[in-house]
């Protein structure tokens, strides 16, 4: 797959999620680009074309980035945060998928700019038909932002 | 336990804004829904000022771009510039598919940018999408004060 | 260069005799008369100003705006190259003949270099109205010539911006008329749908009209808004590898193709210099249009290249029911269709589209059909196309 091509970057440390998550956007044909990054290190890495990922260029963000909370390295609001407080990167749509069901996460979320906020059900089929829905509507309803404008050479992250 | 559901939608048209009504009352039809025909009214019923005082804050925002008095991108900004307002998701929902609405549109904040469709059956389509996402999936911020 | 603003008559050989105005810059009153008389005898009735120097001359060029000037090369002070100077410093396109005693070969070739029209001996003064002819005469062909050139190239603005009209205002026209359509045909739609049956029975039918009416419309000016783009295009041309457009316009087209059990075929294609948008839009429309058309049978379609000089020539052929010779030409026409809107959909505007587009890239395009057997399109694209003022391949 082309690093410039990447619809959707998945961050998630949850094998069984991501498996999960694949396969209802399999389903709906919206799997082809997908990259996994399995904890927040690799996520920024990806998002800011930094490190393993300085191949990538700045201009081709994905067009969402579905993120999960509880990460190893750095937690998913700390991606957020720094996703969304750096003009390069602010504008890609992020989604917060969550198996928390703390309310003070979900503030958080919204208030560092999370462009949505959703808890992972517990049950299998509820997970998969809420994948699907997500992924039809910023993939296919939603207008991404065509290009973040950003034309400064990736660096690391601040 | 959800109780209704409220939205606000922002939109001079009120062609449209029977539209979406339209469309919604099929997906969704207890949904509680408010419009409002310009910026300025927009900003006050958020703000529950003057003939909006006694307004409820709603869940969601659907807003047009071209309003009269304050355009959809002014609202935008207040919206996301006010610690009370600024979780409130708000869809940017125009005909316009210019790249740099759609950008100036995130920049400011934007939760998402949807197209008008432009036949009723995409429209309602899409109301329905936009339903189902936001009010079905999504988990929205907790209502303030 | 500018004759002084001054309108000049085609000079006359028989008549009355022509009037002309001449400068002299001669310090020797007598040659200055020996000049004067030999352009009287026969050939002009001159007024004359002699000037001695520089002052006198720049003087006169303003007061008396001649039509030629006569110079003695060596004057206190000055010589006839600097009267070439002052010439060329204000522009002024006025023939300058040398009229001077024995001067030296190499002197007047540096003379007429220098911008003199011709050089005469002081004591061959009987050439000298045969000189001045034949100057007024050049001089009153370029003048000509400058005209037409200007008039072309004002033409040619006009025309720009007149076409830059138009297409501004079917791209305005198109996109603010779709905005109140984009209302008509929604709520037909929609009284259609939620009335039917429930008034009386014309009410469906009428309804039914207005809604088919406007989604009509609707598509209309949709093609309307995408042939007016074509000339909108800032003409992002880069080297395009043909057969990776193919296989996008094969993929795009898949359902359709899937659904008439349709073959395409493909030789290897070339990369050519072009916009890659506008190749993919002629090509689907090739495409698209052989599908459309098809006869009894499976659409068997099959495009190719081949170089011919200094372009490549594309071809798309067909075995549906083809083109009648005498349509060949009218099917590339903006909304024409040959056939019922209920046989065959479509507006009629996608071969126009691609006529736009390939005539903009500087090629052509054209069909040739053998009636009911099908038809090839055929349309050729420089091979290096030079710089366009559009900015168009």
């Amino acid at each position: 797959m082309n690093p410039n091509e990447v619809d959707i970057l998945l961050v998630d440390d949850s094998q069984d999620d991501v498996d999960l998550t694949l396969h209802a956007l399999r389903s709906e044909n919206l799997a082809n680009h997908v990259f996994v990054a399995r904890d927040g290190e690799e996520a920024l890495d990806f998002l800011f074309c930094s490190g393993p990922h300085s191949q990538r260029s700045l201009e081709h963000p994905p067009k969402l980035v579905l993120l999960d909370l509880k990460l190893p390295k750095v937690d998913g609001l700390q991606v957020l945060q720094q996703v969304k407080s750096d003009p390069r990167t602010r504008t890609i749509p992020v989604v917060l998928m969550t198996s928390s069901r703390e309310e003070r996460d979900m503030a958080s979320g919204y208030d560092l700019g999370a462009n949505s906020y959703l808890q992972k059900p517990v049950e299998f089929d509820q997970f998969r038909k809420m994948v699907k829905l997500l992924g039809l509507y910023w993939l296919v309803t939603n207008q991404p932002p065509v290009t973040n404008g950003a034309s400064r050479p990736a660096g690391p992250v601040k | 336990m959800k109780s209704a559901r409220r939205l606000l939608i922002v939109d001079d048209n009120p062609a449209d804004v029977t539209l979406a009504r339209e469309a919604l009352e099929v997906c969704a039809p207890d949904c509680e829904i408010n419009s409002v025909p310009d910026g300025v009214e927009a900003l006050a019923f958020l703000n529950r000022r003057d003939k909006h005082a006694e307004a409820l804050r709603p869940d969601l925002v659907i807003l047009d771009l071209n309003l009269p008095k304050r355009g959809g991108l002014d609202v935008l900004a207040a919206m996301k510039a006010g610690p009370h307002l600024r979780r409130i998701p708000v869809i940017i929902f125009s005909t316009s598919q210019l790249g740099r609405d759609v950008a100036r549109s995130y920049e400011l904040g934007a939760n998402c940018y949807v197209c008008k469709p432009g036949n009723l059956t995409e429209f309602f389509a899409t109301m329905k999408a936009i339903e189902q996402f936001w009010f079905g999936s999504a988990t929205l911020p907790p209502r303030g004060e | 260069m500018s004759g002084v603003g001054i309108k000049l008559a085609a000079p006359s050989s028989v008549g009355p005799k022509p009037k002309l105005r001449a400068l002299l810059v001669e310090d020797n009153a007598l040659d200055a008369e020996l000049v004067l008389r030999a352009l009287r005898k026969d050939s002009f009735e001159v007024s004359a100003l002699i000037a001695q120097d520089e002052a006198g001359f720049v003087q006169a060029l303003r007061t008396h705006c001649p039509e030629v000037i006569l110079a003695d090369y060596n004057l206190p002070n000055w010589t006839g190259m600097e009267v070439l100077n002052v010439l060329r410093r204000q522009n002024l396109d006025i023939p300058m003949i040398l009229v001077s005693g024995a001067l030296g070969d190499v002197l007047a070739v540096e003379c007429i270099r220098q911008g003199a029209t011709d050089y005469v001996l002081k004591d061959a003064l009987a050439r000298l109205p045969e000189v001045i002819r034949r100057a007024l005469k050049e001089k009153y062909e370029r003048s000509l010539r400058h005209q037409a050139e200007e008039n072309l190239a004002k033409k040619v603005d006009e025309l720009a911006r007149s076409n830059a009209d138009l297409e501004q205002f079917a791209y305005v026209a198109s996109h603010d008329l779709q905005e109140p359509l984009r209302m008509v045909a929604a709520y037909t739609q929609l009284l259609s749908e939620r009335y039917k049956g429930k008034l009386d029975e014309n009410a469906d039918k009428f309804i039914g009209y207005a809604s088919e009416g406007a989604l009509r419309m609707q598509v209309l000016i949709q093609d309307l808004l995408a042939f007016s783009r074509v000339g909108r295009a800032n003409g992002n041309c880069a080297n395009v590898d043909c057969n990776a457009v193919m296989e996008e316009v094969l993929k795009t087209m898949a359902p359709a193709i899937q659904e008439s059990a349709a073959v395409v075929k493909r030789t290897n294609l070339p990369s050519i210099w072009a916009d890659r948008t506008q190749m993919s839009q002629v090509l689907q429309n090739l495409i698209g249009n052989a599908l459309k058309f098809r006869g009894k049978e499976p659409p068997v379609i099959s495009v190719q290249a081949e170089k011919a000089d200094q372009h490549w020539r594309f071809s798309v052929r067909d075995n549906g029911i083809g083109i009648a010779p005498e349509f060949a030409e009218n099917i590339f026409v903006v909304f024409q269709r040959l056939h019922a809107r209920t046989e065959y959909p479509g507006n009629g505007i996608g071969l126009a589209i691609c006529k736009k587009i390939i005539e903009r890239a500087g090629g052509k395009i054209w069909v040739e059909s053998e009636g009911s057997g099908g038809s090839t399109f055929k349309f050729t694209i420089p091979v290096q196309s030079p710089d366009r003022k559009d900015g168009m391949a």
